[in-house]
């Protein structure tokens, strides 16, 4: 993994005189000598530019950036329907009018990528912002007012967590019924994004926990700023770093674990195009046409990996502590 | 300790309940009556009332659960609604195909995981630590069942059928009935490919753990120590850094039991193997009740068990931790 890169100005002079301590700083917090004329760049500008540093991550926002262009416009880029059979057409070999064949319906694989790409992202995305949205709330309710609440919170989040979590999205997909379509998509966002709420509840708790003891938080008290105001006003900003973090990660794996439902026949039902399910519907047939288990595979694997090369950039340049 | 053991093996024990209770609510909320499947064609209304009250479904579901967990604990773990065979016997036969399958996957994760993270950090940005660090990138990347169709592809259809693409040969001596015919050599054969598509994502996230653990311990003050006193370098590595860099490693392995029964469901049915995941999936999909109250308990107790055991390696790693 490349590093997040190094914000050290490498020529920085210590400021000579002073006690040890004193010269050690400048040094140790990367500001450099003549830089104090200029005002202090807030950390997220710091962040940013650590980011732009670091190869992989813009490798992988490159990645995201193209899988979202290829979502948004699938309609005009895929060359034929996704769903439309031909049956004079079945098992194509890749070549100019099929350019990655088709599958045992005659269907045009190329356009199933492209198609495929919308169900990937729109549940990888939406069911950890719908986890954020219901799991932020809860850690920041929990870890601010402590005592009874935040018990009766933690252990339904624990309980959740306690649950291997295929069996509970698996199960909880059996409970939603798969069918096709977008009331399909939203069924699989649901399960997945309950299974991932109490990740950032407990992310979230901890965070708040350090935070409420700031003196800040006490000033905001003293001051008789309201408690909603103190909580999404002073707390949560403060909490953001790893919930990003988290939150792009956490895409890669929904992504994951839609394909795998879909490959045990339980995230979005056909004719939708979903990539977890052509690769299972054409594994049957690996031994004469190989390359139909291939392509929704590696689109799977470039869209994990585009999202895994980012969100770690954005933790190194973010939260170098997290490294 | 002692008294931390006993505490410890007491939690797990609300922990299996919450689970199996869950399980056993979500299921029955799950739309459609299994009867329906049971009598088939022959469905009346009279036959679905009494096979209701022959399987208890009539009753108000705590009842249920009170009445499964009773029975549990004298050893019936029920018979399922649609084949009639006693769940215990089912989860038996297939407990030695998915327990080899999960002990061999971590055999092969930490073969790979290991020297790759070793060697990562102590040579940290040279070739040898990036192609580490990158295979590992993309090791994550990849779902189980995936890096299973390449190995398909590559040992079953490339090389001329090289290894099985599906089915199971049982190891000596785990056969549970006088039926499944058993060979070391037939066995390896069949749980290879499986046991690499399920460890080679494990491996890559202990790669990438275990290396940032490894850069962080060998720039302690006491490898320092150990290096300043004339240690040679594989003593410290292997008896200083890699002992403490381990512990936080050996919790996410931990909590990885949770991803690789996931991972042997995917697994197990991509290959065909009769396990336990191929079994829970099936009894889920099918709403068959009492096999899937067999599957969740079995799944609760491996996620509780391995944390309890992770909590205890602690003590081995790092003798400073003592649960009092």
């Amino acid at each position: 993994m490349a590093d997040g890169g190094d914000a050290l100005p490498t020529k920085s002079r210590p400021i000579r005189g002073g006690s040890l301590g004193e010269a050690d700083l400048p040094v140790a917090t990367g500001v450099a000598w003549g830089a104090r004329a200029r005002p202090a760049e807030s950390p997220f500008v710091q962040g940013l530019r650590r980011l732009r540093r670091s190869a992989a991550a813009l490798v992988g926002a490159g990645i995201v950036i193209i899988l979202l262009f290829v979502a948004i416009f699938a309609d005009v880029l895929a060359p034929q329907s996704p769903i439309a059979s031909d049956q004079t057409h079945t098992f194509e070999r890749p070549s100019w009018d099929y350019p990655l064949g088709t599958d045992q319906l005659g269907r045009d694989m190329l356009s199933r990528v492209i198609h495929g790409t919308r169900i990937s992202l729109l549940v990888g995305v939406s069911s950890v912002l719908l986890a954020l949205f219901v799991g932020v709330p809860f850690g920041l309710i929990a870890g601010f007012y402590g005592g009874r609440v935040d018990t009766v919170i933690m252990r339904v989040m624990d309980l959740i967590l306690a649950f291997p979590i295929y069996l509970l999205a698996i199960i909880l997909m059996v409970i939603f019924t798969p069918t096709a379509g977008l009331i399909g998509t939203m069924k699989v966002t649901g399960a997945i994004a309950i299974v991932r709420i109490p990740i950032y509840a407990r992310l979230v708790r901890g965070s708040v926990l350090s935070i409420k003891e700031k003196e800040y938080i006490e000033a905001c008290r003293a001051l008789g700023v309201r408690d909603p105001w103190i909580l999404f006003g002073h707390v949560l900003p403060n909490c953001l770093a790893p919930i990003i973090v988290t939150t792009t990660i956490g895409i890669a794996t929904s992504i994951i674990v839609e394909a795998t439902l879909s490959f045990l026949g339980l995230g979005t039902q056909p004719p939708t195009p979903s990539w977890g399910w052509d690769l299972k519907a054409n594994v049957s047939f690996i031994q004469a046409n190989a390359w139909l288990s291939l392509f929704p595979g590696l689109a799977i694997f470039i869209t994990v990996l585009g999202f895994n090369l980012f969100g770690d950039g954005l933790r190194d340049a973010l939260d170098p502590r997290l490294k | 300790m002692r008294t931390y053991i006993l505490r410890r093996l007491l939690q797990i024990v609300p922990t299996v309940l919450a689970i199996t209770f869950v399980v056993f609510v979500m299921m029955r909320s799950v739309p459609g009556d299994p009867v329906v499947s049971l009598l088939g064609d022959a469905y009346t209304e009279e036959d679905a009332i009494k096979a209701r009250e022959a399987y208890g479904l009539n009753k108000p579901i705590v009842i249920q659960y009170l009445i499964w967990l009773g029975k549990l604990v004298q050893g019936d773990w029920g018979a399922s609604i649609l084949t009639g065979r006693p769940v215990l016997q089912d989860v038996l036969i297939r407990l030695p195909v998915t327990l080899e399958l999960i002990v061999l996957s971590m055999g092969v994760a930490l073969a790979i995981a290991l020297p790759a993270a070793i060697i990562g950090a102590l040579r940290q940005n040279t070739w040898a630590d990036y192609t580490a660090t990158s295979v590992a990138m993309i090791g994550v990347s990849i779902p189980e069942f995936f890096i299973g169709v390449l190995l398909l592809l590559l040992f079953s259809i490339g090389l001329g059928g090289l290894l099985p693409s599906s089915g199971w040969v049982y190891l000596p001596g785990t056969c549970p009935t006088m039926v499944c015919g058993s060979s070391l050599w037939g066995n390896m054969q069949h749980v290879l490919m499986p046991a690499i598509a399920l460890g080679v994502g494990r491996a890559a996230i202990l790669t990438r753990l275990l290396r940032s653990s490894m850069l962080e311990v060998i720039r302690t003050e006491y490898v320092t120590t150990a290096r300043a006193k004339g240690l040679s370098e594989r003593p410290i590595i292997f008896k200083h850094a890699l002992k403490n860099a381990l512990i936080p490693t050996v919790t996410v392995m931990g909590l990885q039991v949770g991803f690789l029964i996931g991972g042997a469901i995917v697994v197990e049915t991509l290959f065909a193997m009769p396990g336990l995941g191929t079994f829970g999936i099936d009894a889920i999909i099918a709403r068959d009740y009492q096999q899937v109250q067999g599957f969740a308990l079995l799944t609760a107790l491996a996620f509780v068990v391995m944390n309890f055991l992770v909590d205890m390696t602690y003590t081995f790693l790092d003798p400073r931790i003592r649960y009092a």
